[in-house]
């Protein structure tokens, strides 16, 4: 009765409302649950890296540059009418004006005491310090020990009275200014810093020059103890030698120019126990130090020197320097201890050959230099040695060992070379407008106060570095959202974080070595995590090649499946109305 | 008054940290890539090793230079001179003579180790020689020669490097801060648009050839059969032949010797994200070797001393430090371990041990206690 649409319908009576409709929505249904399976599937690992926390670090050490505790006492011996809070107030006013009042990453946060010990060794002291298990004992420093005896000796007893000092809360660097009352009227004034945290200024009629010696001890203050005894204040990155994983690797060469006029050898081994040791173990908060040495021949150099006869020696000039490494020749990178991210230090110690010999460095100013070598930042150094008489003939190619003094003289020129390459001089003296203060030099390579420099410095700049490899690794992280990062990866983030968290609250605590040391393992860890193998941007697809990789497998049959159960409700309806007319024509009649 | 001095003050303290670039040219860089593989493909093998050539002529050492070749010409079996590379017909210069250093090589030379390259992000285990292991100072050559097209570079006949994947990977080398400045030279057909894609400052970049345009090779060596050489390469060693070390000619005297009648291409280079002008630069800032030196002026007299008092046993300072050393980690093991009694125990048993001369009798005994023991304890146990 309803075949007018001309489609084999059946009867309306026997319509199984049910039974097309579904078939087809059941296999719809178990399509669509199949799609979070695989979503599931598709899906990629991602360590959750602490954004936030990166973030905030990153922020902090921007607005909030690191300071470090530190207290500076001044002790004025001899002097009879001078008002200790009014030395202070001057010394302060003096510190604030060479510090032009900024306040840099590792710039000291500093408390200042003055004491003053008249000739009947009493003492009047300012009421700076709060609580001190460091306060000086009145009349334990004797006027007469000053001048007298050398420096060393000097430097000893009063490593002796300052040495007891506990640090509760950063270190005490103290400045002794001794007023000799001599018969004799010099009117020189030594001033000299000691091996430890102190220096003294030693002379005669310092009471009516005080103005000056106010000037000198805060100068001794910001300039020496502050800034280490260095022009600039912040670490420039060439004079920061430390490779990323916190390592150094130290190279020693010794290059035989022409094996056939003369062969040298040296016993590295001695020196390396007895004069590289205390170095390397006094770095040791600041980076971790290994020695390699190697001796090499057939090495000749490739920048030119010519015969003076006035010197009677082979001189070549310091704008030969640039090309005096003849790297084609002296194969110096052989390290095998070396991992990919140490920094290697090459000092080289050259021996020329006899047609050059002996050979000198002749300085712009005319002058021969003193030590015969010169250092390029991040490479390392060279010294010149020559042997003791150029005479081949003698020689005829024998083997020789250089002598253990020779070799200390030559350690001694690596160990200022050295210094030079963390940004320190190399003499052991520090220049100003107001005068010349003599630094003694420490068998360690470098002393307490320049270990401290050192340490906030170095603390400063892995801390900075940290934070910007992390930034960026968040950042490039953040900018592939379907890369996969390794529980590894997030691992490395987490402990850095945690590490220069550390390294933070240690500098507050005033703890230099071990903020040095939490902040150099903060910086590794965060370049292992932002150099890390996997983040090969390469190899990981955006949405889109996702999306054309499975659409071919999934997007034809799904299209006849929805196609289908569209199909099947269209024609659901139109029966359904069929049926509900034939109902009502039904009841009707 | 005083607040205006202050700010001042802090303005300049603010400028300064913020004009970054600061930093001193410390080193140069090389990395030079060769794309493309068979034989037919010599010539840009031959570009490769005439710039390495150069390269190292003009003083960057070998450590500096990471030198990518796809194939092995001098070695192929077509090859009528064997272990020999020439870049002109006249034979007169072997590029592959003595100290050539190859690191990446053969199937070494894909998309992904060029990137790891770049980046820095190598595994654990390749070695230094193969790292680009420059810093904040260091200006990089990036040359890159083989088959190109409109924004790609082909590898190895097989893969493609991307515009956007070079100025991705330089964009993390600038974040990192693994140059200062960096110049790409690439000598590819349409060389020009595969640095469309790049913003990063501090980087030079010129290509042999427009968009559209081909580059074309120089001459064909009829001995061994293909073409040697591609012009904008023969008109570059043209260029660096006629220097040596000590020269300054500049970048810009570089780039104004490019002919496109010669070239029959359009040198194109772009110089938007570079600062210092053509003109002031010395080619040598890139294509050779740079050290900045400081005279040491003095020793450091840390050891002096000691040799001034014991003047007449010259000796004395090297033996009385090794011998005061050697006694140094003996005290401190001992004071460590006297604060723990269980190791010291330890420590006593240890020596008792040492002191004893036959060990093994010792050892049998303990074996035969240990049996009774056992038989013992078992029978108990029963």
């Amino acid at each position: 009765m309803d075949n007018t649409d001309g489609r084999n319908l059946r009867s309306s009576e026997s319509w199984n409302h049910a039974g097309r409709p579904f078939i087809t929505t059941s296999v719809l249904f178990s399509f669509l649950l199949g799609v979070p399976f695989l979503w599931k599937s598709v899906e990629i690992y991602r360590s959750p890296l602490p954004f936030h926390d990166i973030d905030s670090l990153s922020d902090q050490i921007e607005s909030t540059p690191l300071r470090f505790p530190c207290n500076f006492h001044a002790v004025f011996v001899g002097f009879r009418s001078t008002d200790p809070d009014n030395l202070r107030s001057q010394i302060q006013d003096g510190i604030n004006q060479l510090t032009h009042q900024n306040s840099q990453c590792g710039s000291c946060n500093f408390s200042l005491s003055v004491t003053v010990q008249n000739r009947d060794d009493q003492c009047s002291e300012t009421l700076a310090h709060s609580s001190t298990t460091c306060s000086y004992r009145c009349g334990v420093i004797k006027r007469n020990v000053f001048g007298v005896g050398v420096d060393d000796t000097v430097d000893e007893s009063l490593n002796d009275v300052f040495s007891g000092c506990s640090e509760e809360s950063g270190k005490m660097y103290s400045v002794v200014v001794v007023n000799k009352e001599n018969a004799n009227g010099e009117d020189e004034v030594k001033a000299v810093v000691g091996k430890g945290r102190h220096a003294w200024i030693v002379g005669n009629g310092l009471e009516e020059r005080y103005g000056d010696m106010v000037a000198r001890v805060s100068e001794i203050f910001v300039k020496v103890f502050m800034n280490g005894g260095r022009e600039e204040d912040s670490i420039q990155g060439e004079f920061m030698p430390v490779g990323s994983d916190g390592r150094i690797v130290l190279s020693f060469s010794l290059l035989n120019s022409n094996p056939r006029d003369w062969v040298y050898d040296w016993d590295f081994q001695r020196i390396d126990e007895a004069l590289l040791a205390p170095v390397t173990k006094a770095l040791a908060p600041i980076a971790n130090i290994s020695v390699e040495s190697q001796v090499l021949y057939h090495t000749p150099k490739s920048s030119f020197s010519s015969w003076d006869k006035k010197l009677q020696s082979y001189i070549f000039r310091t704008s030969a320097l640039p090309f005096f490494v003849n790297s084609n020749e002296w194969h110096l990178d052989t390290s095998a201890g070396a991992s990919g991210r140490s920094k290697i230090l090459q000092f080289v110690v050259y021996i020329p050959s006899g047609k050059e010999c002996p050979l000198l460095l002749q300085l712009p100013n005319g002058e021969i230099s003193k030590t015969n070598g010169f250092i390029s930042p991040i490479w390392g150094g060279v010294i010149v040695w020559n042997p003791g008489n150029c005479d081949k003939d003698s020689e005829s190619s024998s083997r020789n060992t250089i002598s253990p003094q020779d070799l200390e003289q030559i350690v001694e020129i690596f160990l200022g070379q050295f210094r030079q390459l963390f940004g320190f001089k190399s003499e052991a003296f520090y220049t100003s407008g107001l005068g010349t203060y003599k630094i003694l030099p420490s068998d360690r390579g470098f002393t307490e106060w320049e270990l401290d420099v050192l340490s906030t410095k170095h603390t400063c700049f892995n801390l900075h570095s940290c934070s910007t490899t992390l930034g960026s690794l968040s950042r490039l992280v953040r900018s592939l959202p379907r890369m996969i990062i390794k529980d590894e990866i997030g691992e490395q983030v987490k402990y850095s974080l945690k590490a220069a968290k550390l390294a933070q609250s240690n500098a507050s605590l005033g703890e230099y070595s071990s903020s040095a040391s939490s902040s150099r393992e903060a910086r590794s860890l965060a370049e292992n995590a932002f150099f890390h193998p996997s983040i090969m941007s390469v190899s990981y697809f955006s949405y889109e090649h996702c999306f054309a990789v499975y659409s071919p497998f999934f997007l034809p049959v799904a299209g006849h499946v929805v196609l289908a159960a569209l199909r099947e409700w269209k024609r659901y309806k139109q029966e359904k109305a069929k049926y509900l007319t034939w109902l009502t024509r039904k009841k009707t009649a | 008054m005083k607040i205006l001095l202050i700010l001042g003050l802090l303005l300049c303290y603010s400028f300064v940290s913020s004009s970054g670039d600061t930093t001193i040219h410390t080193n140069n860089w090389a990395v030079l890539v060769c794309t493309s593989r068979f034989w037919f493909n010599y010539r840009h093998m031959a570009n490769t090793l005439s710039l390495y050539r150069t390269v190292k002529r003009l003083g960057i050492p070998d450590e500096r230079i990471i030198l990518m070749l796809a194939d092995d010409m001098a070695c192929n079996a077509r090859n009528e001179y064997p272990a020999q590379v020439f870049n002109n017909e006249n034979h007169k210069l072997n590029l592959y003579g003595d100290n050539v250093e190859v690191d990446y090589r053969g199937y070494e030379v894909t998309v992904e180790n060029f990137l790891r390259v770049l980046t820095g992000r190598h595994e654990n285990a390749v070695p230094r020689s193969k790292r680009l292991l420059s810093d904040e100072g260091s200006h990089i050559l990036l040359y890159m020669t083989g088959h190109g097209g409109d924004e790609f570079l082909k590898f190895q006949d097989a893969e493609e490097l991307q515009s956007h994947d070079l100025a991705d990977a330089v964009k993390q080398m600038k974040e990192k801060r693994r140059f200062k400045e960096l110049m790409i030279m690439v000598d590819t057909c349409q060389a020009a648009t595969l640095f469309n894609q790049l913003q990063s400052p501090g980087v030079l970049a010129i290509g042999s050839s427009l968009k559209g345009e081909n580059s074309y090779s120089h001459h064909l060596d009829s001995d061994i059969g293909v073409s040697v050489v591609d012009r904008f390469t023969y008109y570059t060693l043209a260029f660096f032949e006629r220097l040596n070390i000590y020269d300054n000619a500049s970048l810009n005297s570089l780039f104004r010797s490019y002919d496109p009648r010669l070239l029959m291409s359009t040198a194109y280079y772009r110089t938007d994200l570079y600062q210092p002008h053509l003109v002031e630069v010395p080619v040598t800032n890139f294509f050779g070797s740079v050290m900045e030196t400081i005279h040491t002026n003095s020793a450091y007299k840390a050891f002096s001393s000691k040799i001034s008092n014991s003047k007449s046993n010259p000796e004395m300072p090297l033996n009385q430090l090794s011998e005061h050393d050697a006694n140094i980690p003996n005290d401190e093991l001992k004071n460590e371990k006297q604060k723990c009694p269980y190791s010291q125990m330890r420590a006593d048993l240890h020596k008792k041990l040492e002191k004893l001369e036959n060990v093994d009798t010792v050892v049998n005994l303990s074996i035969a206690v240990m049996v009774v023991v056992v038989m013992v304890s078992s029978s108990l146990l029963r």
